[in-house]
């Protein structure tokens, strides 16, 4: 009897939170149906809203916008070069920081945590107020600049998470086997620190390839991805927008589940 | 020889460590410091008759942001944040919780279902969002087809608008960390304080949320600062009309052409953010948990 | 976190190589005989002018758009030099241009199709013998109304501002005409500098911003088709395409004398690309060209040869080609005194707040 009372009380609280997560996900899922269906949308109206019927002719309209394809192909640039740059810088400076003793680096490591923490939009209108100031013309190099200030510290906190639990032994053993410090680095410290390191060029490269606010400010004539879109929503948003933000959808969730199934790093053809 | 010794050891400890951290140090003084301190030069400038920034001393900027009306905008976007964080916690912290203590083979799936919606571009999410709710849009269709209302209803265009699109923005802010703090609890503290017989709820206000505390304050401050300066989720889905200190922000660098005011009003946003991560710190609060 | 959440993007990478491969080719067809970088306002120039410009040309155009005259400003100044050769301003827009020194005097030599614009439209009082500008487009900030949805009668600005309107306006989101508009439905002067009078605007602008739900200058009609709102003040042609796709849409010119305006072609004064800006600006002033734009935005066209080719669906349609009395009866922005206009800047951040 009691045990039946508290089986039935189970499964309520079951289903309750089986509703309650349903709801959040179908939260978190609209815009998405909205988008992808209207991908599909025969309108050729703006703001191309209501459903005229369904079509595929925006997956092939899409590669004739050669505007918004090459903002797509901007926004790679700039995502690709800033990761870079940005994992190189960071990588060297959470070595050193970690490593050397020197003056300012307690302001060094408080600096970091700016980009971090201050609304982007105040990083925006500051680097804005600089290149502007010293005259660097806006475009391609002030976009990849921009990304790559505030991408480093999110490379740095990940390297440095990875060096706390590092054994500086093996780094002496090597010396002490007549390597250089350049082949140690290279051979031991590198490898010893990859996995913090990619961790921190992907969080690079997706801070930079979904970045709005700072680009917005110090892009001049050059139109990333996220700002193409920006402008198009001003006058509607056209269905071969949607349909290229159905195939990166795609394309993104394929190779995630190609790369979380093993058949990308080959762990299944070991037998 | 005292001498050549320490010259020596310069050169092998100075060299690397100005060849590692020398660049960041550059980065952080050309592209973070000053910038800064040029946006905190310029707040005490003001402009002449064609738009153009005059560097002479004055603090007419901030003599002005103390009127009514901005200190209403302020209020209204720190009320509009503190009720998305507020939203995002009573949400995400039970969803948090379901998932991250779920036991089956599905859990996996349902952590990368949080995040899958987040690999489409956020604006046009947002646009989504303004589809859905307009007039002619989905919901209309749906609650007029369910004749639950025989009139299209007005969603769009609200404060409530623009804070549902800021909830949309930031949950998986505080959903991610939370779950990363829930999965690591230890499921035999719950099972003992329930057989000390401490009722549910108990065991939720005296265990389990000061255990996950850290995770809860680290989202609270992932939602609450950045939804402050997000101009486009306002401007979007609040149909300009709701602004925030983001788009006042935005505005002066615009369309208002008034660089120092912009300016002013991100000091004040500055100050704002420090104030709160100060807040956080003295809460006991890792900064590294921050933005990771 | 962020880390978790988007770890699949690294993908795209993958995915762009092959787009970026299609998209970069494609776009250095035209290019053979230079750039030109147009700013223009948002919905005013078709994509299909501009790559028939670059087909007949070889130039390869950037076009980047703006929602208002001081956006534009704000963003020319604040990029280096020659970063924009040709610009798009609105009447005081220009005068303020030339008062900054910021443009170049047209080559008439080379603009033979300035024969095509109307007489009324040359010789404007904001550059006196158009040395700097040739005139495009122009139009009202008229009202629209969507008849099947407001039953009260609408005739004037002063309407606007009607309880019963209350959350069901659109309006530009350009602070010179929603307050001009405001004054003029007190009575006032588009352009009102008397700060008493400006007091009065103030109050009488917290009575439209009850009524007004989206503030919109790029695309106003979208919320009049969607039906996300039922009336207001947005520009004349925006009101004309509104009404092709809801025929319960009407065009009204305010008694008041709408708010005018009228945009012109100009060069930077850096431009670096100044014979392809003339090409340009000469090939938008054919006729048939000019045709071709006014299918897509029908705005008052300054381009008499172009209407002519128009027909009836233009001409007779009140929207598209504003009556000329209601032309008659309106004014246009002046520029103002940096105190009247930091008055004005406070007025419109307690309105949109």
């Amino acid at each position: 009897m009691k045990i039946s009372k508290k089986e039935s009380k189970e499964k309520r609280n079951k289903g309750l939170s089986i509703g309650f997560c349903s709801m959040v996900y179908l939260f978190l899922f609209i815009p998405i149906f909205v988008v992808v269906s209207n991908s599909f949308n025969a309108t050729t109206s703006k703001p191309y809203l209501s459903w005229k019927g369904f079509t595929f002719d925006w997956y092939l309209k899409l590669w004739d916008n050669t505007s918004l394809l090459s903002s797509f192909g901007n926004t790679i640039i700039i995502a690709v070069s800033s990761t870079v740059l940005a994992t190189i810088i960071g990588t060297l400076g959470a070595i050193g920081i970690y490593r050397y003793k020197f003056r300012g680096k307690g302001i060094i490591n408080g600096l970091l945590y700016i980009p971090v923490v201050i609304p982007e939009i105040v990083i925006g209108i500051a680097l804005l107020t600089i290149f502007s100031n010293v005259k660097i013309p806006r475009g391609m190099l002030t976009l990849i600049l921009s990304h790559v200030s505030f991408s480093v510290p999110y490379v740095i906190f990940n390297v440095r998470a990875r060096l706390s639990g590092y054994d500086k032994s093996i780094e002496e053993a090597s010396m002490d086997l007549g390597a250089n410090r350049v082949v140690t680095f290279f051979e031991i410290t590198l490898p010893t620190l990859a996995p913090g390191i990619a961790g921190g060029a992907l969080l690079a490269f997706t801070l930079s390839i979904d970045d709005v606010i700072i680009s917005y400010f110090v892009n001049g004539q050059t139109k990333t991805y996220p700002l193409k879109v920006m402008e198009s929503i001003k006058s509607g948003v056209s269905p071969d927008v949607n349909a290229l933000s159905t195939l990166v959808l795609i394309g993104t969730i394929g190779l995630v589940f190609l790369t979380q199934s093993g058949l990308l790093t080959g762990k299944h053809k070991k037998i | 020889m005292t001498a050549k010794t320490s010259k020596h050891e310069f050169r092998s400890n100075t060299v690397p460590a100005f060849v590692t951290v020398g660049p960041v140090a550059v980065l952080l003084l050309f592209l973070v410091v000053a910038p800064l301190v040029l946006v905190a030069v310029m707040s005490f400038c003001r402009t002449d008759e064609f738009y153009n920034v005059v560097y002479k001393f004055t603090a007419v900027n901030y003599t002005k942001l103390f009127s009514v009306d901005y200190l209403r905008i302020y209020g209204q976007s720190l009320l509009i944040a503190f009720v998305t964080t507020v939203i995002c916690v009573l949400v995400g912290y039970p969803f948090a919780y379901v998932i991250a203590r779920n036991k089956t083979k599905w859990k996996k799936l349902l952590y990368m279902l949080v995040i899958i919606p987040f690999w489409t571009n956020s604006l046009i999410r947002i646009y989504g969002w303004r589809a859905f709710l307009g007039s002619s849009g989905w919901l209309n269709k749906l609650l007029m087809t369910l004749h639950i209302v025989s009139e299209p209803v007005d969603f769009l265009y609200k404060t409530g608008t623009t804070i549902l699109g800021m909830v949309y923005c930031f949950i998986p802010f505080m959903v991610l960390p939370l779950y990363t703090a829930i999965e690591k609890l230890d499921g035999s503290l719950l099972e003992a304080s329930s057989d000390l017989g401490a009722k549910p709820i108990r065991t939720l206000f005296e265990v389990i949320i000061p255990l996950t505390a850290s995770g809860i304050f680290s989202g609270c401050i992932m939602v609450f600062i950045p939804c402050l300066g997000y101009f486009f989720v306002s401007y979007i889905l609040g149909g300009g009309n709701t602004d925030m200190i983001g788009n006042l922000i935005e505005r002066q660098f615009k369309s208002a052409n008034n660089w120092p005011l912009g300016a002013a009003l991100s000091i004040i946003l500055i100050l704002v953010t420090l104030l709160l991560v100060k807040l956080y710190q003295k809460l006991g609060g890792d900064m590294d948990n921050l933005g990771v | 976190m962020k880390r978790k959440i988007l770890a699949g993007l690294i993908s795209l990478s993958l995915l762009a190589l092959a787009v970026t491969g299609c998209g970069g080719k494609s776009s250095e067809k035209a290019g053979d005989n230079g750039e030109l970088n147009l700013f223009v306002w948002t919905e005013y120039l078709p994509d299909s002018v501009v790559s028939k410009f670059e087909k007949e040309t070889g130039i390869k155009v950037n076009v980047s758009t703006y929602s208002s005259n001081e956006d534009m400003l704000a963003k020319v100044k604040s990029e280096t030099a020659g970063a924009y050769d040709v610009l798009n301003p609105s009447d005081y827009m220009v005068a303020q241009l030339i008062a900054q020194d910021m443009l170049k005097p047209l080559d008439f030599d080379q603009l033979p199709n300035f024969s095509h614009i109307g007489e009324s439209y040359k010789n404007p009082s904001y550059d006196p013998g158009n040395v700097y500008s040739v005139p495009y487009m122009g139009g009202a900030g008229a009202i629209a109304v969507n008849t099947d949805k407001v039953d009260i009668e609408i005739t004037s600005y002063a309407d606007l501002f009607n309880p019963a309107l209350e959350g069901k306006l659109v309006v530009l989101d350009d602070f010179r005409a929603v307050i001009g508009m405001t004054a003029k439905a007190i009575g006032y002067d588009l352009n009102e500098t008397d700060p008493a009078r400006l007091a009065e605007v103030s109050d009488k602008l917290m009575e439209l911003k009850k009524n007004v739900v989206l503030y919109d200058s790029d695309s106003p009609k979208s919320a009049l088709i969607s039906g996300d709102c039922d009336a207001g003040m947005i520009w004349s042609a925006e009101v004309a395409m509104a009404m092709e796709e809801v025929p319960s849409i009407e065009v009204i010119y305010p008694e008041e004398g709408p708010y005018l305006f009228l945009d012109n072609w100009v060069v930077t004064k850096e431009s670096p690309n100044y014979d392809n800006a003339m090409k340009w600006i000469n090939f938008v002033m054919d006729p048939d060209n000019m045709a071709m734009i006014l299918e897509e935005f029908p705005y008052l066209c300054a381009n008499t040869d172009a209407i002519a080719k128009m027909g009836d669906s233009y001409s007779g349609n009140l929207a598209k080609n504003p009556p000329a009395d209601a032309i008659a009866s309106g004014s246009y922005v002046q520029n103002l005194d940096s105190d009247v206009l930091d008055i004005y800047s406070e007025m419109w951040t307690k309105l949109k707040e």
